[in-house]
């Protein structure tokens, strides 16, 4: 059936072109030309055969008319003929229209970045950035920080009649705002979003579903609470995004007639979660992430790009897999819809087939048994194999992340933020209130340092009674230590909290936002007149508390002589400071190739902020996010930075990574590193720069894997590939896959006699390695005598040091000609005895 | 008869070496005194020296790669194949040269 007119009947076919759907927008203003006419009209979806009325928008929306879909139009009553003519009229001219660009929406089938058997797996998803490594598995909860209220108190009923008035009035009040708003919209975008947003306030298909409700003897709020439920359901079952994300819209409709008929603020409703849960919002409060359920909180995922946001810092250190920047979330995923959020390889899977619920299994048990594998140190700093200590201590924000990073073996606390005690509230925290967090943080620290770091608010942190104006550019605007003179009873009570602490541990106190010496002499100033205020009260504290300062303003590298005889240390924000030394956004995606640190201009400033703090004798570490990368480590050593701060959660994986690298080596890497030219060379020198030497032996028992399960090519090499990752013997399990895969696409490495010597030159591994699978049924890998095999012995090689282990390499191989070679490796009983037999063989220690 | 090979694979980790095993082997079986070298990720190992190349009647290259110093090989009867062809039909190679 093609688009067609006709004018003897009062009915009218045509075929949405839309290729969004018919969406709210075209179906508001779609209603809004029937609603004008006395006559019935109805629309009909051919597809599925639902009739709506084409004066409610929900009617419409609930149609789930998508492109392509036939439909037909009817009209009957006394102005049939007029509103035919009105109908036929938008929908041949205006509907077509009604499809403006929307926001790019990035999906994949399937990219050459993954895995080969995710790939094979067909994988479907929707990419962000991968914010907080890890993969969670849950159901879909959305947050628009207006979720329905389900246990609400609701007042029984009265009569129909005066539930029935109060649910008008609470209508015609939610109209009267929007209709407000909608004097002076702000954007475009806004306009058309009040005009869905009125067009729903005023849908006949609601006003029927709560008169309804109401007349079945509910109280109007249950009317609502239920009406607004009905719809929902019916638009989130869509399979349109754009309708599914109108559901978000009435959702937020129905609360605000809640408010309206209850009269209070149901916005921070909080989030109860019951099983395991992927939380998506377009952002959270740091309070209200707190406030979830640990034990179900498995992911999240953000619609607000931005690496560096509080609530992303937050769910870093929690250890929360986190997808930010996934544009439409809560319109893309279905509530109670069961998703994986791989946030290793920055994509969140919505359709999961049997082959890809395969993938994230084996992924799951990689990672756990990965972080068994990980020994957590927690005696002493890191110490690379020259001997040289680095401190290896966490960022905080909240008394829980000091305890967690404890337990991951902190050597302290290197930037405890203390700004989110002080942000999602009415009133500044008390004195009492902060010394109690300040306290309890340095006896679980039991000696170690804590550094606490004054409230660092103003900018993207706005606190109600700071009275901050709105800043077109906040982040060169009035922020950390700049609004301190007008807020100085705030500063001393802080102060006064962390002195007061000060006598139960290491506590040391650190300025954000330094820029000048001034700044430095009115904080020490502050440090004095509570240090007197203490004093004549006769309480406490650590007299001689160590004093520091953030190096996040470029013009504190410049003045650092002056800075060093006023201060006992330094932490560079590398964050700030490498936004203010580029003037690149740190949360600007299309900036973000300059936010990561690897300027070569960047690294020699920091090499000449370093040298000179250590040439004044002071004490300099890095708490950004910097420090948290493994692949940043050669530089951080090299930089010869005191202590690096990081996130709990990798504290382990990072201090293991530190003991396989030279000071002496990196030193040399460093050298390298800030004479190079460009960007990219600054990366290749990294990558070299990995340890040159391992304490690992070639082959170790966790190397070996008997008994394999895998069903195909793709999958053993993946499996040998996770044994790898889980020893620590790679950090990118895509590199070294894909330097395998490379290799086989020269000729498969199959040599016959049912083995394969899969094998690579590649700086993915981190050290020379061999490793072992036999499997249970035998696989097809393209081999010389094009049998299955099922002995698969893969050698991994460093590409950049000429390898020391390459005679046991040729040996090997050699040995694989080896009829009784191949017998014994066949008939070996368990992993022990074949790593045992394999370096009696190739003459090699297993230690 | 006396035969002189050379192996060598792209990444010089493995197949050279196998192969390398794998023409000693089957040479030797069939009566052949053969000297074999590698051209692997160690560089050149077991050396052909002149006199070695000079005194044997037929040399192979089983290689996927160019032969280093391929000069010191003029003058004799090259068998080239790819180095594949060591590992699949090992004996194909040396029924080549008987005949």
């Amino acid at each position: 059936m093609n688009q067609r007119s006709s004018s003897t009947s009062q009915e009218f076919a045509f075929v949405c072109s839309l290729s969004d759907g018919l969406h709210a927008r075209p179906a508001s203003q779609l209603a809004e030309v029937a609603i004008e006419f006395a006559s019935d009209c109805l629309l009909t979806n051919l597809r599925t055969g639902s009739v709506a009325s084409l004066k409610s928008v929900l009617a419409i929306l609930a149609l789930d008319i998508r492109q392509g879909d036939h439909c037909v139009v009817q009209v009957r009553g006394t102005d049939e003929l007029a509103a035919h003519a009105a109908l036929l009229r938008f929908v041949e001219q205006v509907l077509p229209t009604c499809d403006v660009p929307l926001a790019s929406l990035h999906t994949t089938t399937a990219s050459s970045k993954l895995p080969r058997t995710l790939q094979m797996a067909g994988v479907k998803g929707w990419f962000g950035s991968a914010v907080s490594p890890g993969i969670g598995q849950g159901k879909v909860i959305p947050v628009s920080g207006m979720a329905l209220p389900r246990e609400l108190k609701t007042p029984t009923a009265t009569d129909p009649l005066a539930e029935l008035a109060q649910i008008k009035r609470a209508i015609a009040a939610v109209r009267g705002r929007i209709q407000e708003k909608l004097t002076h919209p702000q954007s475009p975008t806004e306009s058309a979003v009040l005009q869905a947003d009125l067009a729903i306030a005023s849908d006949v298909s609601l006003a029927q579903k709560l008169a309804e409700h109401v007349s079945q003897g509910k109280s109007a709020g249950q009317a609502v609470m239920e009406a607004g439920e009905f719809f929902i359901n019916l638009l989130r079952h869509s399979e349109s995004e754009y309708i599914r994300e109108r559901a978000l819209d009435i959702e937020e409709i129905c609360l605000h007639l809640l408010q309206e008929i209850y009269g209070v603020d149901l916005q921070t409703a909080a989030i109860d979660l019951r099983e395991p849960s992927v939380v998506v919002a377009e952002t959270l409060a740091p309070q209200q992430l707190l406030g979830l359920e640990r034990q179900w909180l498995k992911a999240l995922v953000l619609e607000h790009s931005g690496a560096t946001s509080h609530v992303v810092i937050l769910a870093r250190s929690l250890g929360i897999p986190t997808l930010a920047g996934v544009k439409n979330a809560r319109g893309l995923l279905l509530a109670g819809q069961e998703v994986v959020v791989d946030a290793l390889r920055g994509f969140v899977v919505a359709h999961s087939s049997p082959a890809v619920r395969n993938f994230y299994q084996r992924e799951l048990k990689t990672l756990e048994l990965r972080q068994k594998l990980l020994p957590v140190q927690t005696t002493g700093p890191a110490i690379t194999i020259d001997g040289n200590p680095l401190e290896v201590a966490a960022n905080a924000s909240s008394y829980e992340e000091i305890s967690l990073a404890f337990e991951k073996g902190a050597d302290g606390i290197g930037l405890f933020r203390t700004e989110m005690a002080y942000l999602q509230r009415q009133r500044p925290p008390s004195e009492e209130e902060q010394f109690a967090i300040y306290a309890e943080a340095a006896r679980a620290a039991a000696g170690r340092p804590v550094i606490i770091r004054t409230f660092d608010l103003g900018g993207d942190k706005a606190a109600p009674y700071l009275n901050l104006p709105p800043e077109d550019n906040p982040f060169l605007g009035y922020r950390g230590v700049r609004i301190y003179a007008e807020h100085r009873e705030l500063l001393q009570a802080q102060l006064r909290a962390i002195l007061r602490a000060s006598a139960f541990g290491q506590v040391q106190v650190m300025a954000p936002m330094i820029s000048s010496l001034e700044e430095v002499l009115q904080f020490k100033a502050a440090i004095s007149e509570a240090k007197q205020e203490l004093s004549r009260k006769g309480i406490s504290f650590q007299a001689d508390i160590r004093i520091g300062v953030m190096i996040e303003v470029p013009s504190a590298a410049f003045i650092l002589d002056e800075l060093c005889s006023e201060v006992d240390f330094f932490s560079l924000g590398t964050n700030d400071l490498n936004q203010y030394f580029l003037a690149a956004d740190r949360d600007n995606p299309k900036t973000a190739e300059l936010s990561d640190g690897l300027h070569p201009g960047f690294l020699r400033f920091l090499r000449r902020i370093v040298e000179e703090i250590h040439g004044a004798g002071k004490w300099v570490g890095m708490c950004g996010e910097m420090a948290s990368e493994i692949r940043h480590l050669p530089l951080l050593i090299g930089l010869g930075l005191d202590e690096i701060s990081l996130p709990a959660a990798g504290i382990p994986a990072v201090k293991r990574a530190i003991s396989q690298l030279s000071a002496a080596e990196c030193e040399r890497s460093l050298t390298r590193l800030v004479a190079c030219r460009e960007k990219t060379q600054v990366e290749e020198q990294l990558e070299r720069a990995q340890p040159p030497r391992s304490a690992q032996p070639l082959l170790s028992k966790e190397l070996v894997l008997l008994g394999s399960e895998s069903r195909n090519k793709e999958e053993a090499m993946q499996e040998i590939v996770d044994a790898f990752y889980i020893a620590g013997r790679t950090e990118d399990r895509q590199r070294l896959e894909e330097a395998l895969w490379s290799r086989e696409a020269v000729y498969a490495t199959g040599l016959g006699y049912g083995f394969a010597a899969p094998h690579c030159k590649s700086d993915a591994v981190l050290a020379d390695s061999i490793g072992v699978l036999r499997l249970n049924q035998a696989i097809d890998w393209g081999s010389v005598d094009t049998k299955p095999v099922n002995m698969i012995i893969l050698i991994a090689m460093r590409e950049s040091q000429n390898s020391r282990h390459m005679k046991v390499f040729s040996k090997l191989a050699r040995k694989l000609m080896n009829d009784d070679f191949r017998g014994h490796l066949l008939a070996v009983e368990n992993a022990h005895d074949m790593a045992a037999y394999l370096a009696q063989q190739l003459e090699i220690s297993l230690h | 008869m006396k035969v002189v090979a050379v192996t060598a694979c792209p990444t010089g980790i493995a197949h050279t070496y196998m192969a390398a095993a794998r023409l000693e082997k089957v040479g030797k079986t069939l009566g052949f005194e053969i000297k074999v070298e590698t051209q692997g990720a160690m560089g050149i190992e077991n050396k052909l020296t002149e006199h070695d190349i000079s005194q044997a009647e037929f040399a192979i290259f089983a290689v996927d790669i160019a032969v280093e110093e391929r000069e010191r090989f003029n003058g004799v009867k090259v068998i080239q194949v790819p180095l594949q062809e060591a590992l699949k039909d090992p004996h194909s190679i040396f029924a080549k040269i008987q005949r």
